[in-house]
């Protein structure tokens, strides 16, 4: 079964870059709400019960966004109360509110985001870009862990050859920085042999192509088409409408076009559960004929 | 037909003025499987890497390297990188990518392949080497028997005509080992792969190849099937050969030398006599003192893995060779760290010279008493030359019968394995413990230096010192210690002096053990077998 997690890392990042960045740079709240519902969904989705502690931190960083603006920004005609000589503003908490509005919305986005895309989905993402950066890349994350793996072992033999001579920091900080240099010689010796195993095999000859786990499949085409179409008509459709907040809440008519925006963005942030949901519903029946 | 043609190939590194390969020619058919033999410096890694081209040192070369028909130098650079693969040593830094497809992957990307191409040549790869389960794995989760399989199997995936592989198996256990030569075994039968591997452990591949090239010096000594070639080895390079050899050799045996433990029964089946089936046995005698003693130790890696120790005993008295030995995860290595105080148990106490670890303080433990020296020999070095190395840690180097005064100023990493090893030893032993305590001591080694190991251990042993060694190697384990145990599961199911101990066991016993059982009852080494076909001289049945 193929999930929304299961799309080709490009088309999934597509979508996750023209979601989050028509909520970010929108500075619409109805967009951003509309954001926040479809993020959280697919967090949910995503991730069942679990995670109490994501929802938690996300509605304390939303309380302390909202009720950090007016303590700070004054602007605003009406006044709710005075607070240590400063007046604290409607406007600036409605203010505060639609920007934490925002900034949750993107954090859930980011979230979800991250968790789908792992190692070798971001490899891949950078191999579309250049296949050098993500050899170098792989190279790296193979080249990392073994090199903190060999200082481990390289502390534990000196120990017991006696490097240190005392228990104490200053002993241990020494004897740190000679096994660092010493594994620096280490790699470099080492890195002799890899590259004579990368010649061997045929690197450096010219013009490399790319195996990739990920291919393109029609569900994929269609999320790319999707997530173009339905931003551009968002985009479309809010651009022109603009809130402002100072020194008067005014908040946009509701035209036609308008309209079009925001249900064109929330047909697009529900993308991952229309996908979900039909899979889901594919899956049942093709389970009941197993 | 002929598919590689080496003809009068001289080569000299630059700076030096013998030459490392003089000389050599001989060439190998297609579907042959050449073993190359030779001792430590005899231009075997040279030669080897001469046929690939990629990789071929720097010097002066002449003569000419013949591959399908073509001078190597000529080839056309896809088919020189794909035509012949080669394996090498070192499983760890060999590997170029972070996971199991990526390195498969690697050298068709660099042949330029289209991905169905290399999704289809992947595939059969993967599931022919038995990678399938493991093919979205970190290489960092592999075992170092599995890193090795995947350098193999990244090598093959570009379809080569010819494997050339030097020495892969010598850091690998010997479980480990025998099933990669059984992997190449496989592919020169099922694939009619042609095959040329230098190897230390020659057990498996003598048996397994068609024809054996002995170097000496940088000359060929002999081109030969293995049968005849054995016939011309010398007495250093026999001690690498499988124990069939060597006793057919010992005793002067006539005819069809036997190579492998089949063949070697039925060689003493013939001709040794046996009326008399057992070695007289001396009663070991322990000394009283006791210099390490485990009791009931328990210890795990985290709080919620599994128990590598589960109540561990051990004893091991003063000046006594004490082996442990035992498979993969059976908590060898954790033993010895443990012993060296570099982790500590979570229940069960450790005493070192009747003294418990934790009394220890100030890195005492480390003066004066008892020293460990890793797997990795590598982490012991910290300096540049050997003389650095050897001189910062005060070392006496007249006490170990090695000559060390040719590689002074040499980087020890530029050493062979086996003069690593005595490096590395030399400087644990400026340290002057009573307790010396090695982890696998002839991974990666000659059979020569190997040979030497058991010489300095014995002579350390008669300066007074206790060693406690960690391996896998039952014929090292037999010709060194004073008792053995085996370490199963995190404990020690079965301790005895070696002659018994060997003798006892049916599986994890040595070669020459498994060739007289039921002949002999005590028979364990190459020496026991000659000592008692001497006994038998002049029995029932005349040497042949």
């Amino acid at each position: 079964m193929r999930t929304f997690a299961d799309s080709n890392p490009i088309a999934a990042t597509i979508y996750f870059l023209t979601v989050s960045g028509i909520a970010m740079f929108a500075a619409n709240p109805v967009i951003s709400a509309i954001s926040l519902i479809g993020a959280v969904v697919l967090f949910v989705m995503n991730n069942g019960r679990k995670s109490v502690s994501t929802h938690l931190f996300s509605a304390a960083l939303f309380a302390v966004m909202a009720l950090l603006n007016p303590l700070v920004s004054h602007n605003g005609a009406t006044v709710l109360f005075v607070m240590n000589n400063n007046p604290v503003t409607l406007e600036a908490l409605i203010y505060g509110i639609c920007s934490a509005l925002t900034v949750v919305a993107v954090l859930y986005w980011f979230h979800s985001f991250s968790q789908i895309m792992t190692s070798d989905k971001l490899l891949y993402l950078f191999g579309a870009l250049s296949p050098k950066l993500a050899l170098t890349l792989s190279m790296a994350l193979r080249y990392v862990p073994l090199f903190g793996t060999q200082i481990k072992k390289t502390h534990a033999s000196q120990k017991a050859l006696g490097l240190y001579k005392d228990d104490n920091i200053v002993d241990s900080f020494k004897g740190g920085m000679r096994i660092f240099s010493v594994m620096i010689t280490w790699a470099l010796e080492n890195g002799i042999i890899t590259a004579d195993s990368m010649t061997a095999r045929g690197y450096g000859m010219g013009k490399r192509s790319r195996f990739s786990l990920f291919r393109f499949k029609a569900e994929d085409i269609f999320l790319i088409c999707a997530a173009v179409v339905f931003s551009v008509l968002s985009i479309y459709g809010i651009i022109g409408a603009e809130f402002e907040f100072y020194p008067y809440i005014s908040v946009p008519a509701v035209t036609a076009r308008l309209a079009v925006g925001y249900a064109s963005y929330g047909v697009m942030i529900l993308l991952p559960v229309i996908i979900g949901v039909k899979e889901e519903l594919k899956w049942k029946y093709l389970k009941s004929k197993i | 037909m002929e598919i590689l043609k080496v003809e009068n190939l001289n080569f000299t590194y630059p700076l030096t003025a013998s030459p490392a390969v003089s000389n050599v020619s001989f060439s190998v058919n297609k579907g042959e499987f050449v073993a190359v033999c030779g001792a430590t410096g005899s231009g075997k890694s040279t030669l080897l890497r001469l046929l690939k081209r990629e990789i071929s040192p720097l010097g002066e070369t002449s003569g000419s390297i013949i591959f399908d028909g073509t001078d190597i130098e000529k080839l056309a650079p896809e088919k020189s990188a794909s035509g012949i693969g080669f394996v090498m040593q070192n499983p760890e830094h060999q590997l170029v990518t972070d996971t199991v497809w990526h390195e498969l992957a690697f050298g068709l990307e660099n042949l330029n392949l289209p991905q169905n191409v290399m999704a289809r040549r992947i595939a059969e790869t993967a599931s022919y080497f038995g990678i399938e389960n493991w093919y979205d794995k970190k290489v960092s989760e592999l075992s170092g028997g599995q890193k090795q399989l995947l350098c193999l199997a990244a090598v093959m995936v570009m379809n080569p005509q010819v494997l050339v592989l030097d020495e892969p198996t010598s850091r690998l256990d010997p479980i480990a080992a025998s099933e990669f030569v059984a992997t190449l075994k496989k592919l020169n039968r099922e694939l009619s792969l042609t095959i040329i591997i230098s190897e230390h452990r020659l057990e498996e591949v003598i048996p397994a190849c068609d024809r054996l090239l002995v170097l000496e010096n940088g000359l060929v000594k002999a081109f030969d099937t293995p049968q005849k070639a054995m016939l011309k080895l010398d007495e250093k390079l026999l001690r690498a050969m499988p124990a069939a050899v060597q006793l057919f050799r010992a005793v002067g045996g006539r005819g069809e030398c036997p190579l492998d433990i089949r063949d070697g029964r039925r060689f003493i089946e013939e001709i040794f006599g046996s009326s008399i089936t057992a070695l007289p046995v001396s009663e070991y005698i322990h000394h009283e003192n006791i210099a390490m003693r485990f009791k009931n130790v328990f210890f795990r890696y985290e709080r919620n893995l599994p128990d590598v120790l589960k109540g561990l005993n051990i004893t091991v008295y003063e000046n006594e060779i004490f082996c442990i030995l035992g498979g993969n995860g059976s908590g060898k290595t954790t033993t010895l760290s443990i012993a060296a105080n570099l982790v500590k148990p979570y229940s069960g106490t450790v005493e070192i010279f009747g003294k418990k670890l934790k009394e220890y303080k100030n890195q005492s433990l480390y003066r004066n008493c008892l020293t460990l020296l890793p797997q990795d020999v590598q982490t012991v070095f910290m300096r540049n030359t050997v003389r650095e190395e050897l001189e910062g840690a005060e070392a006496e180097v007249e006490m170990l019968p090695f000559d060390f005064a040719k590689h002074m100023d040499k980087h020890p990493y530029d050493l062979s394995g086996g003069e690593q090893q005595l490096v590395a030893l030399a400087k644990v032993l400026a340290s002057k413990p009573k307790l010396l305590i090695l982890d696998e001591p002839t991974k990666g080694i000659d059979a020569d230096s190997k040979y030497r190991l058991v010489s300095i251990l014995k002579q350390l042993k008669a300066d007074g010192m206790t060693i406690l060694i960690v391996t896998h190697d039952t014929e090292f384990a037999c010709e060194c210690a004073d008792r053995c145990a085996l370490l199963f599961r995190g404990e020690l199911v079965s301790e005895a002096v070696p002659r018994e101990f060997f003798s006892d066991n049916n599986f994890y016993t040595t070669a020459i053990s498994r060739m007289t059982r039921g002949i002999y009852s005590n028979a364990v080494s190459v020496d026991d077998a000659v000592k008692l076909y001497n006994l038998n001289e002049g029995g029932e049945k005349p040497c042949l």
